[in-house]
């Protein structure tokens, strides 16, 4: 099931960085108990910029920065959340899940159901994530995955300005804890945005992005351009790609993508993310139990080297699905 | 010390009578325990609180109802001080569709009642810090007057954790409490082996906190501090680190034979025994009427909890979302 967004009429243009800025602020404004923390967040406005003014608007309370302090931040925010709060709070890169892995994947993810359903844990952990060039093995990692194999966490991955502001929305509405995969390499694109502060992206709703009839390809976060691309590539050469981009892979919008392999017989999963037990085998393996005679060939994915990202800004591209290997495998897998 | 700081108008020793009624039912539930895991055998790990009841009964004493407890897992003293019903703390014990988790517990570690303020226990010893801070923190941005009371081990006070929640509590003036139980033992692991400070109250100057020690078997002394220490907290002045120096009666989990330990503590003796401290100053008579009502009540709880079902197994799939 796709949502559609708001008339393009009430749509104006923003980048995905500024769209986050206005949910949190929208949100903010919406509900007292909505409150942020993290590093850097207040007085600098995050090092990324995603907070900036907030800390005017709100106060020094509400938004707060802390000391390093990851464990703090998570489980802190799992705490305040059983104090009737709802926190907001940044990882500094989506990397120190790992620096915080007990609070994430134990508090944040376990403890409602630990102590059978008397709490809700209604925490959003917003992770500057993916390859933005330069940043290091340790600063540039897609861990969705990871998070999606922890039960009791939502995973949001936006592509698009608009998906950011309305998955955002939403997931501070969540009664459940969401990790909230913001692409660094996606803040400054622009895109169309709705003007009104009541548009929410619904979490489990794939978006058809592009309407193909020979190949499918599922891609998240910055591997969404990259497939759009290779889909205008691909089209005077006789390959109508479909592209979908899942928004959430936590609820997974599973429907719409067997729907899409019903219709072309062929699926490609990209992810930046490596390719050992990423969310491509996940997808793959739900469609062939799901659609297995719909299918004209193997399922394929187009994935980051298995190896940990080099700090060199061209070694680590050569590590991620650029467009051309997308249309090259769309290529080859189009012909099987 | 002085009564002073306890939150209401009972004499000193109305409470004394009510902390040693709640001290003694503890005692009972856990012989009780110790009983059923001798006798029965028992699917999960019970840590027990034996001789540890005092602290835990004074600290929670202090408390106001409305106030936050993250337990550690040194028995059902915490919980059950808090207001807890003890069948429901049997319940989880034994795996019971009418314990506080309806059925998903065995073992000791997750009791939880919103209604009482007990928040729960993270099975990651020392994950109770960052939480309890961030409870705290809670308060502080919704001005709802509630302190937060941590409990914690020896061994867990080494934890990353307590130092990234004790500065920021710290920083912020968080309301909350944090009461180290030094048993002396973190599992096999001396106290006095793995610290480099005599106390664990040593370190909070670093974090620009009060540290105190009490006598952990004194339960009376426990509240006084604690009491002092909520108050601090209530005002907006901070965290305090309490240590009740106390003893473990019994190995890590009942049936542990601790071959790593040379002083096992023989028989029921419980030297400093926090019961008996207390029951000096009741009379005698009293004192026999407390106990065979305490009995009386632990039984009663113990059997309801047994006779419960078992949880339906449906029970696995509640819960993950809300």
């Amino acid at each position: 099931m796709t949502t559609t967004q708001a008339p393009p009429a009430t749509d104006r243009v923003t980048s995905y960085s500024r769209a986050i800025n206005e949910a949190l602020a929208e949100e903010m404004r919406r509900d007292e108990r909505v409150f942020m923390m993290g590093q850097d967040i207040g007085t600098l406005g995050g090092v990324f910029g995603l907070t900036r003014g907030l800390q005017e608007e709100f106060g020094p309370v509400r938004v707060r920065d802390t000391a390093i302090n990851e464990t703090f931040i998570v489980g802190g925010a799992a705490g305040a959340a059983l104090g009737g709060t709802i926190p907001v709070v940044e990882l500094q890169f989506a990397d120190f899940l790992f620096t915080a892995a007990d609070e994430v994947f134990h508090k944040l993810a376990k403890w409602r159901y630990m102590h059978g359903g008397q709490f809700t844990m209604p925490v959003v952990v917003r992770l500057p994530s993916g390859v933005v060039g330069g940043a290091g093995a340790e600063h540039s990692q897609s861990l969705e995955t990871i998070a999606m194999h922890v039960p009791g966490l939502k995973v949001a991955v936006p592509a698009t300005p608009a998906d950011a502001k309305g998955l955002l929305k939403s997931a501070i509405r969540d009664p459940n804890p969401v990790l909230f995969f913001e692409h660094k390499g996606l803040y400054r694109i622009k895109g169309p945005v709705p003007e009104s502060s009541d548009v929410l992206v619904p979490f489990g709703s794939a978006r058809v992005a592009r309407s193909g009839t020979n190949l499918t390809v599922v891609a998240t976060g910055l591997m969404l351009g990259r497939a759009l691309e290779a889909a205008e590539q691909l089209a005077p050469r006789g390959i109508d790609m479909e592209v979908i981009d899942p928004r959430t892979l936590v609820p997974l919008d599973i429907d719409t993508i067997v729907a899409s392999v019903e219709k072309t017989h062929r699926l490609m999963v990209v992810h930046e993310a490596s390719r050992t037990a990423g969310f491509g085998a996940e997808i793959a393996t739900q469609v062939q139990e799901r659609a297995f005679f719909s299918l004209d060939a193997p399922v394929w994915r187009v994935c980051g080297t298995d190896t940990p990202l080099p700090q060199d800004p061209d070694l680590e591209q050569a590590c991620i699905p650029s467009t051309d290997d997308i249309v090259t495998a769309a290529l080859a897998l189009a012909a099987v | 010390m002085t009564s002073t700081h306890v939150p209401d108008q009972r004499t000193r020793h109305e409470h004394l009578i009510e902390i040693y009624r709640k001290v003694v039912t503890v005692r009972f539930a856990e012989l009780r325990i110790r009983g059923h895991v001798e006798a029965e055998g028992f699917g999960g790990f019970w840590h027990p609180g034996i001789g540890q009841e005092g602290l835990q009964v004074g600290a929670i004493a202090a408390m106001q109802p409305a106030d936050y407890l993250y337990y550690a897992h040194r028995g059902l003293g915490y919980a059950y001080a808090k207001g807890m019903d003890l069948t429901a703390l049997f319940g989880d014990l034994l795996g019971r569709a009418v314990g506080s988790t309806g059925g998903k517990g065995g073992g000791t570690v997750h009791f939880a009642s919103a209604e009482h303020g007990v928040l729960g226990q993270g099975g990651t010893l020392g994950s109770n810090f960052v939480l309890g801070a961030g409870t705290a923190l809670a308060s502080q941005l919704l001005g709802d007057g509630r302190v937060t009371v941590v409990f914690f081990g020896d061994g867990a006070a080494a934890r990353g954790t307590w130092h990234e929640a004790a500065i920021q509590a710290s920083v912020w003036k968080l309301p909350v409490v944090w009461v180290c139980e030094n048993n002396g033992w973190a599992l096999s692991a001396r106290f006095e082996d793995q610290s480099p400070t005599p106390n664990v109250a040593d370190r909070a100057p670093a974090y620009g906190m009060p540290g105190v020690i009490v006598d952990g078997q004194d339960a009376m002394a426990v509240m006084d501090v604690t009491a002092q220490a909520i108050d601090r907290a209530r005002r907006g002045e901070g965290p305090t680190l309490i240590e009740a120096k106390t003893l473990r009666i019994r190995g890590h989990y009942e049936g542990d034979r601790q071959p790593y330990r040379q002083d096992q503590v023989q028989g029921d003796e419980i030297p400093n025994d926090p019961v008996h401290r207390l029951g000096e100053h009741i009379a005698v008579e009293e004192r026999r009427a407390i106990d065979a009502e305490a009995r009386r009540t632990v039984e009663e709880a113990f059997d309801a909890a047994l006779a419960a079902p078992r949880p339906d197994r449906s029970v696995i799939f509640e819960d993950v979302w809300a």
